[in-house]
């Protein structure tokens, strides 16, 4: 099945976390892949929630506030609806998108979908939330698919992390850079249990800890680089691009074993692949139909950890084996376009008669031959596909930034002229 | 070393329900010395009885009835040296235990990424998600079933397992205690009703011993039990009704071989002590929250439509909870009998442990809130991410209710803002 084109897509960003950049790195594939694309960007609305919780009030009238909040934003969220129009709405994990507007989109045929970007045994809300929407992507298999199926939602859908290759990509780093952020063996995230355990047990190997929540622990704290305070993802790809080794253990908040056994493949390994920088990955049951054993080394306990990092140290050629296969089966395989593409076309199976939006006037038919050359320039430029509807093209002139051209603005004219006198397809 | 402040200051058996917490900070920094606890002056030296190697912080907590005013607040204002020992360690977590300013006071002088539990950044008092879904549940405290060890224990990771809070119940041969009366009289027998139940029970321990705890405040109603009691077992008992300070309550439960008691302080002692409770729950008391900790404890509860009630409030009901503790059937109930039914408004319970902790399970007559209480109790146990056997269904029309859309809006607890999977 092709995937649909030319759909108009609204992005739905959480206010904040790890799923933020998950969902600008969606709507970017969705551009690319040809739709109109528009975001709701609920980061905007993050400084006024934050303000609610200086108000100092009674904990129950600030608890009261916050979910009055949220569904002010989750009625903007149906305010955009109602003026974009979408053929689907994508929200992220953590969206601010409530039942009582996700019943609302239903009611109105709008489609909505959930990425669910999170661990489900841990984030366990989704039982109050999936039945409410259309499609429910997630990280992990079973029993998720069979719960979700379970609680009514019968559109569940595997769909694993991914990277971004514009964003993560190999980098000539400059010397200073390399000081900065290198190290022989280098881990970047946070400072879970689990991995405060095995790292003390890594006290012979040249190990730089970059990421927060790192304090309190003596035996650590010469490791941790940049004060251990937060980095950004620019940094983070330098990092990736300076270690020679990048540890890649999945967190766990338990500190029983360092090592945790776990499902769900998390995004580091996508990023660190996309790369092209060599990790050692600890084994999930869901990574082999991802990477095969010749495109990551893995580990499965401390002692395979300890005894796989000295002979990847000692051999920079196998690391580079390794890194180069990770980064080529990455990019053909595990980008934020092929997971949207695999969205889409879920969808048009699973949603009778999805897009139901009839499709308008292309934007090049009846315009004069010389305008037609640069509207169609135009549309190479906001990566809209050349049969794109007029009404589409307009929306993407309009959500521009700046000043307009006068093609644009004349584009602009033309459209409000036809909705006062002309007849509209 | 990783450092954890518990901040307690609550009253004596609240102290003795923060167990599984301590316990588990202990065993998560390896050294009870790495756990501080804050408590009032009062309850200090069962604080260092209870928890040996725990650093303990006394604080003037509590009110000082019938103390000067100015004396009072220089009492309180003495604190600040405790405090400035406190802001100078660096600790990973502060749990605050209490709803209440006092705690939420002392939390506000760390940073708002440390704390746990109910909390203070910039003067607005907030409280974790656990405490904000057992605030929503307490609407409907008859469908509830949470003890309030376990709702503090889940405020740390990985608590230890509730089986090993606390010593088995085993009797001591040490004979039979009562604890007098809990704070509220309401959710206590008269002396009337308890007699007859004490007299079963000293037979049912062998006849050996019977002591009497309590409070100075409660020796009058001990004497006035004593009147009601038969000679043999009244020559057998030791009154020490306002005796005893609190580490000597512990001493004097030390080897019994079971306590008869309300909701009280001494009966969380006992459980703590490996001594095996019968509890009397009534009124406003609800054993499924502050019931005995651990496994193997006995408890009577009144499940009439009424109960739980509200302690601030007057009962309207004339004390309908009390009927079912007078009727001659207790008794036979309490020696052992399996041939009467119990009286109507009257569940039997024994206490066990399944993931979540502290159970109350029924074993004599019908529990109408049973079922509400399971489904609940897989609700919770999923959402801080416990492994129930059997995996039950769970039902959704609780899961919508006990949802709020900023627990699906917000990134759980613990994860850093700019996110880490």
């Amino acid at each position: 099945m092709d995937t649909p084109r030319g759909l108009r897509i609204l992005v739905v960003l959480p206010l904040y976390g790890g799923s933020l950049p998950v969902g600008r790195s969606c709507a970017a594939a969705l551009a690319e892949l040809g739709q109109v694309v528009e975001v709701f960007e609920a980061p905007e609305f993050f400084g006024a929630f934050t303000a609610l919780k200086t108000l100092r009030v009674t904990s129950d009238r600030l608890e009261y506030l916050e979910n009055s909040f949220l569904q002010v934003v989750s009625q903007a969220v149906a305010a955009k609806v109602e003026t974009f129009a979408p053929d689907l709405v994508l929200a992220l994990a953590q969206a601010p998108l409530s039942r009582q507007v996700l019943k609302r989109l239903r009611r109105d045929g709008v489609a909505t979908a959930m990425w669910f970007v999170e661990d489900f045994r841990l984030f366990t809300y989704w039982e109050a939330f999936a039945p409410y929407y259309d499609l429910f992507a997630v990280i992990q298999q079973e029993p998720l698919l069979e719960k979700l199926a379970a609680i009514g939602q019968p559109n569940g859908v595997y769909l694993p992390m991914a990277a971004d290759p514009m964003v993560h990509r190999p980098l000539e780093l400059t010397p200073v850079e390399v000081k900065r952020y290198g190290a022989p063996v280098s881990f970047m995230g946070a400072g879970y249990p689990n991995r405060r355990l095995a790292f003390r047990e890594l006290a012979d190997f040249d190990l730089g800890i970059f990421g927060s929540d790192w304090d309190g622990d003596a035996v650590l704290a010469p490791r941790v680089r940049l004060s251990g305070r937060r980095v950004t993802t620019e940094e983070t790809v330098r990092i990736f691009n300076a270690a020679q080794v990048n540890l890649n253990l999945h967190s766990s908040v338990s500190a029983e074993a360092p090592v945790v056994p776990g499902d769900f493949v998390n995004p580091r390994t996508f990023e660190l692949a996309m790369c092209g920088a060599f990790q050692l990955v600890d084994r999930r049951t869901l990574l082999p139909e991802l990477f095969a054993d010749e495109e990551l080394a893995k580990f499965s306990s401390l002692p395979e950890l300890r005894e796989r990092l000295a002979y990847f140290l000692a051999h920079p050629e196998a690391r580079a084996a390794f890194a180069q296969k990770a980064r080529a089966r990455a990019l053909a395989e595990h980008t934020y376009t092929r997971r949207m593409e695999t969205l889409l076309r879920f969808a048009a199976e699973r949603l009778p008669g999805w897009p139901s939006r009839p499709r308008g006037e292309a934007a090049l038919a009846g315009l004069p031959e010389n305008l037609a050359g640069e509207v169609g320039q135009l549309l190479e430029r906001l990566s809209l596909p050349a049969d794109v509807a007029f009404d589409d093209l307009i929306w993407a002139v309009r959500a521009r930034q700046g000043e307009l051209t006068p093609l644009e603005t004349s584009l602009l004219f033309l459209d409000e002229w036809r909705k006062q006198y002309g007849p509209r397809a | 070393m990783r450092r954890f402040l518990v901040l307690q200051l609550a009253r004596f058996g609240d102290l003795v329900q923060t167990r599984r917490l301590v316990k588990t900070l202990t065993y998560a920094a390896g050294a009870a010395d790495a756990v501080h606890l804050v408590v009032d002056h009062s309850l200090v030296g069962l604080a260092r009885w209870l928890y040996p190697g725990v650093a303990v912080h006394g604080l003037a907590a509590h009110g000082a009835p019938g103390r000067e005013r100015q004396a009072a607040e220089q009492a309180v204002l003495a604190g600040r040296d405790v405090l400035a020992d406190l802001a100078a360690l660096d600790f990973a977590v502060v749990y605050c235990l209490n709803f209440s300013p006092l705690g939420m006071a002392i939390a506000a002088m760390f940073p708002p990424e440390i704390q746990r539990g109910y909390r203070m950044t910039a003067g607005q008092t907030d409280k974790d998600a656990l405490l904000r879904l057992v605030f929503r549940l307490a609407r409907d405290r008859r469908g509830a079933g949470l003890n309030l060890a376990d709702i503090w224990a889940h405020l740390a990771e990985a608590p230890v397992s509730a089986d090993t809070v606390n010593p088995p119940a085993a009797p001591g041969g040490g004979g039979l205690g009562l604890a007098l009366a809990g704070r509220v009289a309401r959710r206590s027998l008269p002396p009337e009703v308890l007699a007859p139940l004490v007299r079963t029970l000293f037979r049912a321990t062998g006849g050996k011993r019977l002591v009497l705890v309590g409070t100075a405040d409660q020796a009058p109603a001990a004497r006035a039990l004593l009147r009601r009691l038969d000679p043999d077992v009244a020559r057998a008992c030791r009154d020490l009704t306002g005796k005893t300070s609190l580490v000597g309550l512990a001493d004097a439960l030390t080897g019994l071989d079971a306590l008869l008691t309300p909701d009280t302080g001494a009966m969380h002692l006992a459980a703590a002590l490996g001594v095996p409770v019968v509890g009397l729950f009534l009124s406003s008391a609800w054993c499924h929250e502050t019931g005995p900790y651990g496994p193997g404890h006995r408890i009577w509860q009144a499940v009439t439509d009424c109960a739980p009630c509200l302690e601030a409030a007057a009962c309207p009901q004339g004390l309908a909870c009390l009927a079912p503790f007078a009727d001659p059937v207790l008794p036979r109930l309490l020696a052992g009998s399996t041939k009467v039914a119990p009286p109507a408004g009257l569940v039997g319970y024994v206490t066990g442990c399944d993931a979540l902790g502290t159970v109350c399970r029924p074993v004599v007559g019908q529990d109408p809130t049973l079922a509400g209480r399971t489904a609940l109790r897989a609700v919770v146990a999923r959402r801080l991410g416990l492994t129930v056997p059997g995996e039950p269904a769970l039902e959704p029309g609780l899961v919508q209710g006990l949802t709020v859309e900023s627990d699906w809006m917000l990134p759980p607890p613990g994860r850093a803002a700019d996110g880490e999977w």
